[in-house]
Parts: C-alpha cells; structure tokens; sequence
C-alpha cells in the first residue's frame, strides 16, 4: 500500500522545570500510515500522543529521528512538508475567537497562501457539509463547543493537505455532535481522499473509524494493528463458560494453577467461568479439567468484548502477545 | 502570488479588529492625544517661551514617531503574545509559507492601517497648537519607508523575544519608555546614535517638518546610513527571529498554556 507519512526512531525529552531530569515524552517511536486511512493514535495521560502529534506538525524539533511526509524530509524541508499536513490541535484553541466562521476560514487560507477567489467556493461546500451555513457571519465565541470543533475541523480541511491530524477531536462534544464529527471525519477519508491521523481516549470513536491504531504508552509503541485483528485477537480469547453444577476443589486449584486470571462465580445450582486464555489452545486443558468430573456444561459464550476492555488490557499487559 | 494573498488577508483581518473593537481603537487615540496634550500644556507653562514654538513642534514630530514606534514595533509582541496564550500561534506555525512571512505581511498591513490615524493625529496636533510643520511628502517618503525597514527588524526581535518568553508583558511594557526615548533623543546629543535601528530616521524627518529641508539637501551619507541600517537591522531581526522560533520549537513553547 502506499505510504504517505513515515516516522522513525522519535524521540523527544523535555527537561523538567527546576531540576535537571528529563521527561522522556516520546521514546523511539516508528510507524507509518497509509494513503487514504484513518490511524487512531491511542494511550494513556502523558503516553505521548500530542507530543508525537506536534512533532509531525513541525511544531515540535524531535530530539532524533525522522518524519517523512509523502516523500519529504520534514526536517530537512520543514515548509515543503507543511504544505501537505494540517492539523486540529487539543481543545478549542485552533481558531480566533473575535472573528466570525467565515472569516477565520479565509483568514486560514489566506495565511497558506491561497487566494479568497481558489476557495471560494470550497468554503461555501464546508459551510453546507459541516451545517455552519447559518452561522457563517457569528463569531466563533459564540458558537457552542461543537460547532466550534467542526470550524476547526473545516479550516484544516481547507488547507488543501493530504494528511489532517487531530487530537482528540471529539472530547467535550455531546453525543449527538460526537457522532457527527464522526461522520464528517469518514466522509473526508472517503470522498475527498484524505488521510487522517486521529487521537483520542473515546475507544467507540476509535473502533469505529478507525483501520488501525498504534497505541502508546509512556512513549513506546505497545501496539500497532488493525483494530478487527485486535478485536478478533481478544475476541477469541474470552470465554464465558456456564456449568450445570460446582466444581470440585480439586478442580478449582488445578485450573487456578493453569489459569491465574479465572474468575469463578457460584451460584445455588450453577456456576460461571470467566476466562481469558493466552493462546486458543488452551481451552484443550480446560475442558480436559472439567472431564475428570465429567462436569456437565450449559453452555460456552465468547465474551462479547469491546475496544475499551482491550485497549484497557493492551496497556496493562504491555508488549507481551498482541502484536500483530 | 502567494505574498499578496498572504497581505490581503493580513491586511483584512488587521482591518476587521480595528473596526470590530473600535472602542478600543478610539480610546487608544484619544489616550495619546491625551499625553499629547499633557505635553503641549508642560511645554506652555515651564517651557522657555523664546523656543517655545521650536519645542512644541519637536514635540509634535517626536511624539507622532513614539506612537509610529509603538505601533509597529510594540504591537506585534503583544499579537505574538496573545496567540500564544490563546494557542492560533501554532496554527500560524504550520502554515507552510512560514511564520515569518505572515509576520512581514502584519507588520506591513497594520503600518499600512496605522498610518491614516497617525496622519489624523498629526494633523489634529497641528490644528491644536496652530503649528503647521512642513509636509514635504517626498522628502519624507522614502526617508519613512528606510526607517519602517528597520523598525520592522526591531519588531522581528521582540516577535521571537515574545514567542521564547513567557512573561514578556513586563518588558514590554519597559520597551514603550525606551522607544519613547530613543524617538526623543536629538542626533545633536548623541552622534553615535545614528547607527541606533531608527533614530537617525527620526532626525532626518525632524530637519525636513521643522527646519525645511529638502531632499536635495540630504546628503548621501545620511540615505547611507538609513539604507545600512534598513538592511542591518531586518536581517539581525530575521536572525534573531529564526533563532527564537528554533528555541521555542526544540522546547514546545510555541503554546503559552
Ligand atoms: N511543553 C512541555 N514541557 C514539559 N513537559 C511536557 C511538555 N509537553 C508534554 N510534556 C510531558 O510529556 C509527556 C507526554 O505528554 P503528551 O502531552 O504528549 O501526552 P498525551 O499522550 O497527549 O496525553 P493526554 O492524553 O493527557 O493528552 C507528559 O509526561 C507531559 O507531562
Ligand atoms: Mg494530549
């Protein structure tokens, strides 16, 4: 597939205030993304995503390593690469707040360089596709978080780049709002053939619109798959077994052994296994445990598991045997 | 192409914020008629009355540049410092014309916009004080044009000051008395001032509105010496500049939140 961005070996410090440690923000980070996909780039506070986001923008010199953006060195030519990225940044902050929508998106697209009569009638299209035709004369202080957001989203649209990166772009919006902002961000990928690299902590975002994710954590890549291979990958690891009795003790302690994680549930006439096996095979030895019994069993369910739970596991487990 | 729709919008949002906050517009002219008018009166009452007219018309040339000063140079920290804080500044950065281009074009528009109430204040300056200054249009004009050279230098230093340090308000508002300073100073006082990034300007322009002079009566060495200053202190701004933004880029401080 065609690679449009490219980074290698990132690394980035910043030195802590009033001492001479140094926060190891991101720490040799490499992945490429895909013309025409939508990357989510996920993690926990500080993990680093904002700090990989503005080093991609430029915005940020990385200590080593490099970015390359369809085919140029952006540290070696930092502007010729801006010209094919734009970007949301984090919260409401990308916009001026004492000029109305229209104004701030010729304003933007004057600042790149275009001419009001090259866009004026793509911005009349973004006004209509991001429903902000009615308020296109308001100022943007006025307008609510949402809309907002969707201005923002529209600017880095009008930029004219392949590649638009937006960090968090749903946070502090309503559902409702949410939603669309998601629609909006899978119609660009679709019709208007832009990439997108997206951050964000809303794993329902993430595994919606997302192909695949490249989760970090205290700078590293822990993950970098697509998001059904991860969810195929969890999937057919979960179990929930339902027996028509209790085990024995001895039963217990022997799968207690096996599997550390069980978790066993009782009730008067039936009890659950909840398992998560490592490899698949697994379930071999476990049914072989419940045969000494010839404990009868109601029923096998894969746990339905979403993106959240594995994103949660994924962090808390580490490295160890979900990469793809 | 690109130069002239990056003035254009420029140009038009320094307009938009000029007329959408007028208020705040007129109070700032009428602040400096106000000091204007503290001065007329200083001169009036403590002033020798024998150069009397002289010192008000010094007054009148200087205190018209402080504000020119200000406006050009004072001005774009505090724009620098308010997008930082409010966080446009990073999208400005990613414009792939440059930072620095959109500057130029700021510094331009808003001397360009800054101009027309400066010519208001002079001339209502003149009317009140009934000393009408000689406005030799092209004998000014290109001694203004070199000295704008190389005030927008000096603006470019404090633009990369403002984007490296946080809390430049305080310095700023220093800056104001020193380039309040630098417009008063006579050349007569201080020769080697000349070389300073607009006095030497400020001096010329005093000669042709007080004394008279013509251009034909400016000799080489003084285009000379604004002409190297032009370029002096706009390359030294740039550098210094670049230098910044190289600084604020290493350490993430393109965000002042
Ligand atoms: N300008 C800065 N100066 C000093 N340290 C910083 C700076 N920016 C980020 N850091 C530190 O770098 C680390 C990574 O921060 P970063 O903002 O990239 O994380 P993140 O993944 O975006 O987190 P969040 O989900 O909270 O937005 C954190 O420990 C943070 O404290
Ligand atoms: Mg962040």
């Amino acid at each position: 597939m065609d690679t449009i961005i490219e980074v290698e070996g990132l690394k980035k410090s910043y030195k802590k205030r009033r001492s001479k440690e140094f926060v190891h923000a991101v720490d040799d980070v490499s992945f490429t993304v895909n013309r025409g996909e939508i990357l989510g780039l996920l993690g926990p506070n500080g993990a680093g995503k904002t700090t990989t986001i503005k080093m991609i923008c430029g915005l940020l010199i990385p200590d080593s390593g490099s970015i390359v953006i369809n085919g140029i060195n952006s540290r070696r030519k930092r502007l010729d690469a801006l010209r094919h990225i734009s970007a949301v940044l984090e919260g409401n902050r990308n916009l001026y707040w004492r000029l109305t929508v229209k104004e701030n998106l010729d304003y933007f697209a004057g600042n790149r360089g275009l001419s009001r009569k090259e866009v004026r009638v793509q911005i009349e299209d973004l006004l209509k596709k991001f429903s902000l035709k009615e308020k296109q004369h308001e100022l943007v202080n006025r307008l609510s978080r949402g809309m907002q957001q969707k201005l923002a989203i529209a600017v880095a649209m009008l930029a004219d780049s392949e590649v638009i990166l937006l960090d968090e772009p749903t946070l502090g919006l309503d559902v409702e709002t949410g939603y669309e902002v998601r629609d909006l961000l899978r119609s660009i990928v679709k019709d208007d053939n832009r990439t997108i690299i997206i951050s964000s902590h809303d794993m329902d975002v993430v595994q919606d619109l997302c192909n695949r994710t490249v989760i970090i954590d205290k700078g590293k890549i822990v993950t970098n798959d697509k998001v059904e291979n991860l969810l195929r990958l969890f999937q057919v690891r979960a179990y929930t077994i339902t027996l028509g009795g209790l085990l024995s003790d001895q039963q217990h302690q022997c799968l207690l052994q096996k599997f550390p994680q069980l978790e066993y549930t009782t009730d008067t006439i039936q009890s659950t296994l909840e398992i998560d096996l490592v490899k698949s095979e697994e379930i071999y030895d476990l049914f072989d445990v419940l045969k000494m019994e010839n404990t009868f069993i109601e029923s096998i369910d894969r746990s339905t598991i979403n993106f959240e739970q594995i994103f949660m596991k994924i962090v808390k487990e580490g490295a160890e045997g979900c990469t793809g | 192409m690109h130069w002239l729709n990056l003035l254009k919008a420029n140009t038009k949002k320094e307009y938009i914020e000029l007329k959408r906050y007028l208020p705040n517009t007129l109070a700032m002219i009428v602040t400096f008629y106000a000091i204007f008018l503290g001065m007329f009166a200083g001169i009036q009452l403590i002033g020798d009355p024998s150069t009397q007219d002289i010192n008000i018309q010094y007054a009148i040339v200087n205190y018209i540049f402080w504000f020119l000063a200000m406006m050009v140079m004072n001005n774009i920290g505090w724009e620098i410092t308010n997008e930082a804080m409010r966080g446009t500044l990073e999208q400005l950065c990613m414009s792939p014309m440059g930072v620095w281009r959109i500057m130029v074009t700021r510094l331009i528009s808003s001397t360009v916009l800054n101009f027309i109430v400066i010519v208001a204040l002079l001339y209502v300056s003149m009317l009140t004080t009934g000393q009408w200054l000689n406005i030799d249009v092209l004998t000014i004009l290109p001694i203004l044009m070199l000295t704008l050279i190389s005030m927008f230098g000096v603006g470019f230093m404090i633009a990369g000051i403002s984007i490296v340090l946080k809390q430049v308000q305080a310095f700023l508002q220093i800056l104001q008395f020193i380039l309040a300073g630098l417009t008063f100073i006579p050349l007569s006082v201080a020769p080697m001032f000349a070389y300073l990034p607009f006095v030497k300007g400020v001096d010329l322009v005093r000669n042709v509105m007080i004394d008279g002079v013509t251009i034909s009566h400016i000799g080489w060495e003084s285009f000379l010496i604004l002409g190297f200053n032009a370029i002096f202190y706009f390359a030294l701004g740039l550098i210094i500049f670049f230098f910044c933004e190289r600084i604020a880029m290493n350490k993430g401080l393109l965000a002042h939140y």
